[in-house]
């Protein structure tokens, strides 16, 4: 409700009428810095949208002690632990750049849970049949955070991964994971511009040319 | 398959990257609206850059993992065990250097040779493709593939010099030295091949590598020979 009252201010002089009234309330009550800290997502996650390396060795820093502590306690060790944080960390940043999460603030419980339910998942498999879990409270429905496709669209990048070579690999990861530009990957390679550019584009045709053989029926050609 | 040129896949690139302007991603989505193989292309180019972002992150992942073990292992009582065995490391690589360390000649060779970064391979370069394409996959250190590509070109001309000094520049880069400096030595005697100055220098070196240093040291450089003053350091260190 906008109109004067006799709870709220009025503005003798300035407001004549209900439109103008609107205006300056907007004006008093949504001011400038409030509005960027409502849009702008957390440093987290704006780190793993521009694959910031500081930003995961923070989250490593911050959140590994407590899947750790977990893995531990379960029968595992601390490389088990590193294991599931970094296949954890993993869906995290998937989750970012699909636009999945926006606005959260706090990583760390979706990290743990993770981490938790990946460890219970090899804890369970057969060559941990022996091990007791001291701590498995989760619930039937609680795997919601990691969709089935989840672990099915990591697999299947990184396969595409894999068929990459070195050469291509040094070139392709500078330009779309460090986000250099094509000049200062030149300069650093020792090589011009144009052939930096010829590369990638031959390298991502290359990709394109294994995926389409591949996977055929998967994508095709209706040009 | 048909191939997707390469100002189409750019577009794609750009947009699946965000870097069109307003207008130029407002016409993009009508196309995409309306082109279905153009979705599917979007869509697998989309799919390849995450998975290249994808290995990115699992190289840094690495990194810091290293990281956090050379943290944790910085405070313990297995730190002076650490120690002894890090000067018992020490020693035993110091007498494996010395056993396995490359010979004089390897070594000057080693301390001289640069390679050719090769030539700039131009998209609109249609006129060339085989032998722009050999030069991507030298530039990329497939030597063998560029041999390949290029000993069928020279098949078809065999005194090109061009093709004979960057087939001896990719034998020379494979380790293949004993292949490499007659090539390149063809070519430096070849008159008024743009080739010649450097074909001399990496033949030169070639047989350096591949320890026929009588043949190296007959190498004739004239005085004014831009790497005239680089072969005399090279047959000084071998001296």
């Amino acid at each position: 409700m906008l109109e004067g009252g006799p709870d709220r201010p009025s503005f003798p002089g300035i407001c004549t009428n209900t439109t103008d009234l609107r205006i300056i309330v907007l004006r008093f009550t949504l001011p400038v810095q409030a509005k960027a800290d409502i849009a702008a997502p957390p440093a987290w996650v704006s780190g793993l949208q521009r694959n910031d390396p500081k930003t995961v060795r923070t989250l490593y820093k911050e959140h590994f002690a407590a899947v750790k502590h977990y893995v531990l306690k379960n029968s595992g060790t601390t490389s088990d632990a590193e294991d599931v944080f970094q296949e954890a960390l993993t869906v995290l940043w998937l989750k970012v750049r699909e636009g999945a999460i926006q606005d959260a603030s706090e990583p760390g419980a979706f990290l743990f849970r993770v981490a938790k339910y990946k460890w219970l998942d090899v804890v369970r498999s057969a060559a941990h049949k022996h091990m007791r879990v001291l701590h498995d409270d989760r619930q039937p429905d609680v795997r919601a955070d990691v969709p089935d496709d989840t672990e099915e669209k990591l697999a299947r990048l990184r396969d595409v991964y894999a068929r990459l070579d070195d050469k291509c690999r040094e070139v392709l990861d500078q330009f779309y994971f460090e986000r250099k530009d094509l000049g200062a990957i030149a300069a650093g390679m020792g090589v011009e511009e144009e052939s930096i550019r010829t590369i990638k584009y031959r390298c991502m045709m290359k990709l394109r040319a294994s995926r389409k053989t591949i996977a055929g029926d998967e994508y095709t050609d209706e040009a | 398959m048909s191939a997707l040129d390469k100002p189409t896949f750019e577009r794609i690139e750009a947009y699946v990257l965000g870097r069109l302007s307003a207008d130029e991603r407002l016409a993009f989505e009508q196309r995409l609206a309306t082109d279905a193989a153009l979705r599917s292309e979007v869509d697998l180019e989309r799919e390849n850059i995450m998975a290249i972002e994808l290995g990115g992150l699992q190289r840094v992942l690495k990194q810091v993992r290293a990281e956090q073990v050379t943290e944790q292992g910085s405070g313990g009582s297995w730190i002076s065990y650490l120690k002894y065995a890090a000067v018992v490391a020490v020693l035993f690589g110091a007498a494996w250097w010395y056993i396995t360390r490359p010979n004089i000649n390897e070594r000057a060779f080693a301390n001289h040779y640069a390679a050719d970064p090769g030539l700039p391979v131009a998209m609109s370069a249609a006129h060339d493709h085989a032998f722009h394409d050999a030069m991507v996959a030298y530039k990329l250190g497939d030597n063998d593939e560029a041999i390949t590509k290029w000993s069928a070109l020279l098949k078809e001309k065999p005194s090109n010099d061009t093709l004979r000094y960057f087939i001896g520049c990719a034998e020379l880069n494979a380790d293949r030295a004993d292949r490499a400096a007659p090539l390149l030595l063809s070519v430096a005697d070849q008159q008024g091949s743009a080739f010649a100055a450097k074909a001399r220098w990496f033949g030169f070196l070639a047989l350096v590598r591949s320890g026929d240093l009588v043949t190296a040291r007959a190498v004739p450089f004239a005085v004014d020979h831009p790497y005239a003053t680089k072969a005399k350091m090279v047959l000084a260190e071998l001296e």
